[in-house]
C-alpha cells in the first residue's frame, strides 16, 4: 500500500534518531561494526521506508512492492533498524544481529528474503540485477519502482559502469539508484585511491537523470525522488553527501568501515541521540 | 521453421559475421540445431528471453533476434552485468538464456554467476558455445576450466551433449528444470545422432553408446564422437569397448557409472576440457569414493594452456584425438 500522507521533515527526523539509536546499540553489542556508515544513512533509510517505498506490512511477498537493493550489503546495522521501525520486522529481533544462526547476518543475503531481494556483498553487483528486474516490470507494464542503494568505494568495481550503461541504453526510467557518498571505504577517503568525482557529471554523460543532495536533509531527498519518478526515459541517480558517523558529534566525519566501538563510547552516543534535538 | 525464411534471414550480412566457425561455404552456412530449438521453445513461451553478449550470430540467437524481436536483449560486449540482469529477469518472472562463449561466460562472470545465479536458485540458463580448445581463436577463447568451476558451484546443473542431435532434448530438459542450468554446445554441420538405440536424453542420467567388456570410456560433447571412433578401431585389435555419453556432468549419475565400470577392465575419461575438475574429476570421485580399483586415464587438456589451430590438429597435439584413447585403453590392459 502506497504511503497516504506525506511525513513531514520533523516526524521522519524522530524516526531518523531512533533508527540511529538502534544502530549504536546493534553495534555495541559486538564492540565492533558498520556504525559509521549506518549512522551515515540512517536519513536515506528512513526516508525510503517511512515515505517513499511501496510495499504492504502484511503481504512482504506483494508482487506490486516497490524493490530496494542494497549492494553495499554490509550496511545492515541500520537495515535492519530500520525494517524492524517501519514494521516489517520484530524489532526485537535486533538484538539477534550478527549471531550465530541468525539470519540478520552482517552482510545480508536472502535468508531474508523478501526483505532482502538479493544477496550483495560482493560489491558492484547490485546495479545488474537491479536493472533486470526494471527490464523485467517495463516489459511487464508493472508499475513497481526499483530502488537501489550504492556506496561510492562499489563505484571502483566495472560492473557498475557495465550496468550504467545498459540500463540508460534500455530507458529503465522505473530504476532509482542512490548514491550513499560519504567518500569512505576500507582503505580509508575514496578520494585517496580513486577518483571518482566529478560523479554527477559521469552518470549526466551516462544517460541518468541526476541530482546532488544534502543526504540529511528530507527536503532534498523528497525532491530528488520526485524528480526521480517524473522522469520516464531515464533511469535516475541521486547522489547523496552524507557524513559517517552523523547525528553523534564525537563521530561525525571519522572514516572507519568496521569501527571499534568501545561500551562508553557507545553510551556516550546514545547520551547525544538521547539528549540532542535540533 | 520455413525453408525459405531461414535462407532469407541467413542471406543477411550481419549473419554472415558468424566468426566462430570456419565458413566452409558461405551458401551453406552452419546449421543453427541449438537456434532453433531456443526459437522452437520461445514460440510457446513468452516468458523465454534470449540474451547475447555481442555473439548473436555465433550463439544461433540469431533465430531469435530475427523472429522473435520481442524476447531478445543485445546485453553488449558486458558479460558480468549480464549475468546479473539476467537473474534481475528471472526474479521478476523471466526465463532468461544468456549466450556468450563458454570462456567468456564462466571465466569473467564467475562471482556474479555464484551470487546472482547459483546462490539464489534463480531460473538462469547460461548457454556457453565454442567449448575447450577446438577453436581458431586461440587462448584467449578457449574454455579449458569452464566445467571445472561451473561443476564446483553449488546448485547448478551441468550439461554438455554430445552432439546437435540432442540440442533440442537439452534445451527440453533445462527449461524443466527450474534453476540454474549451464549448457555447454559445439556447432557441427552434421546433425547425425551417437545414439539412435540409446535411452532418451535425461538429466542425471548416462546413456551407454556401445558394448564391450575391456574397457569403459565416458566421455562428453564432441569427445564421444571421438570415443566412439576410437572404439570402432579398438575392435580390430579384439578390444571391445563400451563408450557412455556422460552429457549430464552434474548431477552425475553414480549409480550408473558404478554400474559401467564394475564390469569392466579399464576406465577412461575423455573431455574437450582440463583433465583438472571436470568429467575425469568427476569420475576419479566416483571411483575413489567407492574402493574400485582399476587402470584409469583421463584424456583431456593436460593441465596447460592451448593455442588456435583446427580441430584436428590441436586434438592431435593436445592428446585428445581418437589416438590417444586408443594408446590408454590399451596401456590399460597391458597392465
Amino acid at each position: 500500500m502506497k504511503k497516504d500522507n506525506r511525513a513531514n521533515s520533523e516526524q521522519l527526523a524522530e524516526w531518523a534518531k531512533v533508527i540511529r539509536k538502534d544502530v549504536v546499540q546493534m553495534v555495541a553489542r559486538h564492540g565492533q561494526g558498520y556504525v559509521q556508515q549506518g549512522l551515515g544513512a540512517a536519513d536515506l533509510f528512513t526516508y525510503l521506508y517511512f515515505q517513499e517505498l511501496r510495499f504492504d506490512k502484511t503481504d512482504l511477498e506483494w508482487l506490486d512492492r516497490d524493490r530496494f537493493i542494497l549492494s553495499t550489503a554490509h550496511n545492515t546495522a541500520v537495515f535492519y533498524a530500520t525494517l524492524a521501525r517501519a514494521g516489517l520486522m520484530d524489532p526485537n529481533r535486533l538484538s539477534d544481529y550478527c549471531l550465530d544462526g541468525n539470519s540478520l547476518e552482517i552482510n545480508a543475503s536472502e535468508r531474508l528474503a523478501p526483505l532482502v531481494e538479493c544477496t550483495c556483498g560482493s560489491l558492484g553487483q547490485g546495479l545488474s540485477v537491479a536493472a533486470g528486474i526494471a527490464m523485467g516490470f517495463k516489459r511487464q507494464q508493472r508499475d513497481s519502482n526499483i530502488y537501489l542503494m550504492l556506496g561510492d568505494g562499489e563505484l571502483e568495481e566495472g560492473q557498475v559502469w557495465e550496468a550504467a550503461i545498459f540500463a540508460a541504453t534500455h530507458k529503465l526510467s522505473n530504476l532509482i539508484m542512490i548514491i550513499d557518498l560519504n567518500y569512505m571505504q576500507v582503505e580509508g577517503d575514496v578520494r585517496d585511491v580513486a577518483t571518482i568525482d566529478p560523479l554527477d557529471a559521469k552518470f549526466r554523460d551516462f544517460g541518468w537523470q541526476t541530482t546532488v543532495i544534502d543526504g540529511h536533509n528530507f527536503e532534498d531527498i523528497f525532491s530528488s525522488f520526485e524528480a526521480a519518478k517524473k522522469d520516464t526515459v531515464r533511469p535516475s541517480c541521486i547522489i547523496a553527501n552524507t557524513i559517517p558517523g552523523k547525528g553523534v558529534p564525537f563521530l561525525e566525519g571519522k572514516k572507519s568501515h568496521n569501527m571499534v566501538l568501545p561500551e562508553r563510547a557507545a553510551l556516550d552516543a546514545l547520551n547525544w541521540l538521547e539528549a540532542k534535538h535540533d | 521453421m520455413i525453408e525459405d525464411d531461414i535462407k532469407s534471414t541467413q542471406s543477411e550480412a550481419r549473419h554472415l559475421d558468424d566468426f566462430s566457425v570456419k565458413q566452409q561455404d558461405l551458401e551453406k552456412p552452419i546449421p543453427k540445431y541449438y537456434g532453433e530449438a531456443l526459437l522452437s521453445a520461445a514460440r510457446n513461451d513468452s516468458s523465454i528471453l534470449a540474451l547475447s553478449a555481442d555473439l548473436t550470430a555465433p550463439t544461433e540467437t540469431d533465430l531469435i533476434r530475427d523472429y522473435l524481436p520481442e524476447q531478445f536483449i543485445m546485453a553488449g560486449i558486458a558479460e558480468a552485468n549480464m549475468v546479473g540482469v539476467g537473474a534481475g529477469l528471472a526474479r521478476a518472472g523471466f526465463t532468461p538464456f544468456l549466450h556468450s562463449f563458454a570462456v567468456f561466460l564462466t571465466r569473467r562472470s564467475f562471482d556474479q554467476i555464484a551470487m546472482q545465479v547459483a546462490y539464489p536458485k534463480t531460473n538462469v540458463k547460461l548457454i556457453g558455445f565454442m567449448p575447450g580448445i577446438d577453436s581458431l581463436l586461440g587462448v584467449s577463447h578457449q574454455a579449458i576450466d569452464d566445467i571445472a568451476l561451473m561443476r564446483a558451484l553449488p546448485n547448478m546443473v551441468v550439461l554438455e551433449p554430445a552432439s546437435p542431435s540432442d540440442y533440442q532434448d537439452a534445451v527440453k530438459a533445462a527449461l524443466a528444470h527450474h534453476g540454474p542450468v549451464y549448457l555447454r554446445l559445439y556447432r557441427a554441420n552434421t546433425h547425425s545422432s551417437n545414439s539412435a538405440d540409446s535411452p532418451s536424453w535425461e538429466i542425471g542420467k548416462i546413456r551407454r553408446l556401445s558394448n564391450g567388456s575391456d574397457a569403459v570410456i565416458f566421455a562428453t560433447g564432441l569427445m564421444v564422437e571421438i570415443a566412439l571412433q576410437a572404439s570402432q578401431e579398438l575392435k580390430k585389435y579384439s578390444i571391445n569397448t563400451t563408450v557412455v555419453d556422460c552429457a549430464s556432468i552434474k548431477p552425475i549419475d553414480i549409480d550408473g557409472i558404478l554400474g559401467e565400470i564394475s564390469k569392466r577392465k579399464v576406465v577412461i575419461t575423455a573431455e574437450n576440457h582440463s583433465i583438472i575438475g571436470g568429467l575425469g574429476s568427476a569420475i576419479s570421485e566416483i571411483i575413489a569414493t567407492n574402493n574400485i580399483a582399476r587402470p584409469f586415464f583421463r584424456v583431456g587438456v593436460q593441465d596447460c594452456f592451448a593455442e588456435g589451430g583446427s580441430r584436428g590438429f590441436l586434438f592431435r597435439k593436445y592428446g585428445l584425438a581418437a589416438d590417444d584413447i586408443i594408446k590408454k585403453v590399451k596401456q590399460g590392459l597391458a597392465n
